[in-house]
């Protein structure tokens, strides 16, 4: 089970934009590019500065990088989460 | 495939920040209406027009495309040419939308402006803007209530383009203090490409003496509604007529999304982004109609910089939507091939 779901990026997204909870990102936004979804680098850097300091991690640079989709964000956060865990120490 | 009720069009046209290296370039030579609308406005750009075209077409432009000589001068262009090439392919809009730079650009596409006064008023304020005091401009990711503890006397809120997208514009030290003061409360922030502080009142000075300028040219009323990024509301027969609303365009704040929800709240559209990049049309996507899909959004160029089949993959793509969303459009099914007046001196990269 992954620690972190397309579902906790699509509430950030959300809050990064100043969107009614109506708004609706559905399951096929997970393979669409950022700027698809009406996301431009800023909301993104936005996005990226949230998650990095909800979970204690720190994003590789480029995952700003061009074409990126919520599916790819979600993997990218994840593989950083997993390589957290031996250097927090936790069993 | 025909929609049953076909979404009318508005276009919408970008201003500074939107600006790139060989931007549109890919169609110079290669979409004949797109072609001869970028040669009308360097032959009327008179003795301005060489250099304007050689560091359109070059990959490191002599004087760089973010200097206010530069980006607003041939931002405007490319808005106009690409509006005028959508427009031959039979697309009627039922409204324009331009942001900064853009909203003149709209005007002219709409008739207020002749192309060659146009031409003439843009360099007339870019010759003045560029004695202004160094300046920038700071995109944030806050809205303008977030922002508001952070301004100051020099620096303001330069333009408002969505609900957690504002833009301050001021000298570079106070701006740079206050992204900084901004960054340590947490707000995330990027530079513009600008180097000048458009719609902050560091450019007021230098707009003094432009409304002569516009007060001396004939304007006409708009074929079609211009919706105004500076009232939020279509542009008025009172708004023409003054050339201190014309003038004070770079130094008064550009409110992109309370005009767009103005626009949208005249009825659904299909909303078509003429200009180098897609900076309108991801802001035009973060709106309710179009989130819901009732309104659409179409870019005509890439969204970012690439090679010039790049630029014509786009237009085409851009084409056949406007066509399947029902508008009529008689595009050719192949662009012949045109031929740029005189020899570029620096061909466009491939």
């Amino acid at each position: 089970m992954s620690a972190f779901t397309t579902e906790d990026l699509f509430k950030i997204m959300r809050e990064c934009a100043g969107e009614e909870e109506a708004v609706d990102l559905s399951s096929a936004a997970a393979d669409q590019e950022f700027a698809l979804l009406g996301y431009d680098s800023l909301a993104l850097m936005e996005a990226i500065s949230r998650v990095e300091r909800g979970y204690g991690i720190t994003l590789p640079e480029e995952t700003l990088g061009d074409a990126l989709t919520p599916a790819a964000f979600v993997a990218a956060v994840n593989t950083a989460i997993a390589d957290r865990v031996p250097a927090a120490g936790a069993a | 495939m025909t929609a049953e009720r076909p979404l009318p069009v508005a276009l919408l046209l970008p201003g500074q920040g939107s600006q790139h290296p060989l931007m549109a370039t890919g169609l110079y030579g290669y979409e004949p209406v797109f072609t001869e609308a970028m040669d009308e406005f360097f032959d009327a750009a008179g003795p301005e027009g060489g250099p304007l075209r050689e560091d359109w077409l070059a990959e490191r432009p002599a004087t760089e495309l973010d200097h206010v000589t530069r980006s607003q001068p041939l931002l405007f262009a490319v808005d106009l040419a690409l509006g005028r090439l959508v427009l031959s392919w039979g697309v009627r809009p039922a409204a324009l939308l331009g942001h900064s730079i853009g909203e003149l650009a709209s005007s002219v596409l709409a008739g207020v402006f002749s192309t060659r006064d146009a031409v003439g008023l843009v360099l007339d304020r870019v010759a003045r803007l560029a004695k202004a005091p160094p300046g920038g401009m700071l995109a944030v990711a806050a809205s303008t209530a977030e922002v508001e503890p952070y301004l100051s006397g020099d620096v303001v809120v330069g333009a408002v383009n969505a609900p957690r997208q504002t833009i301050l514009a001021g000298p570079d030290g106070p701006l740079d203090k206050a992204g900084r003061a901004l960054g340590e409360a947490g707000f995330v922030c990027r530079r513009v490409p600008s180097l000048s502080a458009f719609h902050s009142p560091l450019l007021e000075p230098a707009c003094r003496g432009a409304a002569e300028r516009f007060a001396a040219v004939p304007k006409a009323a708009p074929s079609v509604p211009v919706h105004s990024a500076y009232t939020a509301a279509p542009l008025t027969r009172a708004d023409i007529d003054d050339p201190s609303f014309w003038a004070r365009q770079p130094v008064a704040p550009v409110l992109f999304w309370p005009a767009l929800e103005g626009l949208l709240a005249t009825g659904d559209h299909l909303l078509v982004e003429v200009g180098p990049g897609q900076g309108l049309s991801q802001v035009a996507r973060r709106h309710p109609a179009v989130r819901r899909g009732t309104s659409t959004v179409v870019s005509l160029l890439p969204p970012r910089p690439g090679p010039p089949e790049a630029d014509r993959a786009a237009v085409e793509a851009a084409a056949a939507r406007i066509a399947g969303a029902g508008s009529p459009t008689a595009r050719a099914a192949t662009p012949r091939a045109a031929t740029p007046r005189g020899t570029p001196s620096s061909a466009p990269a491939v």
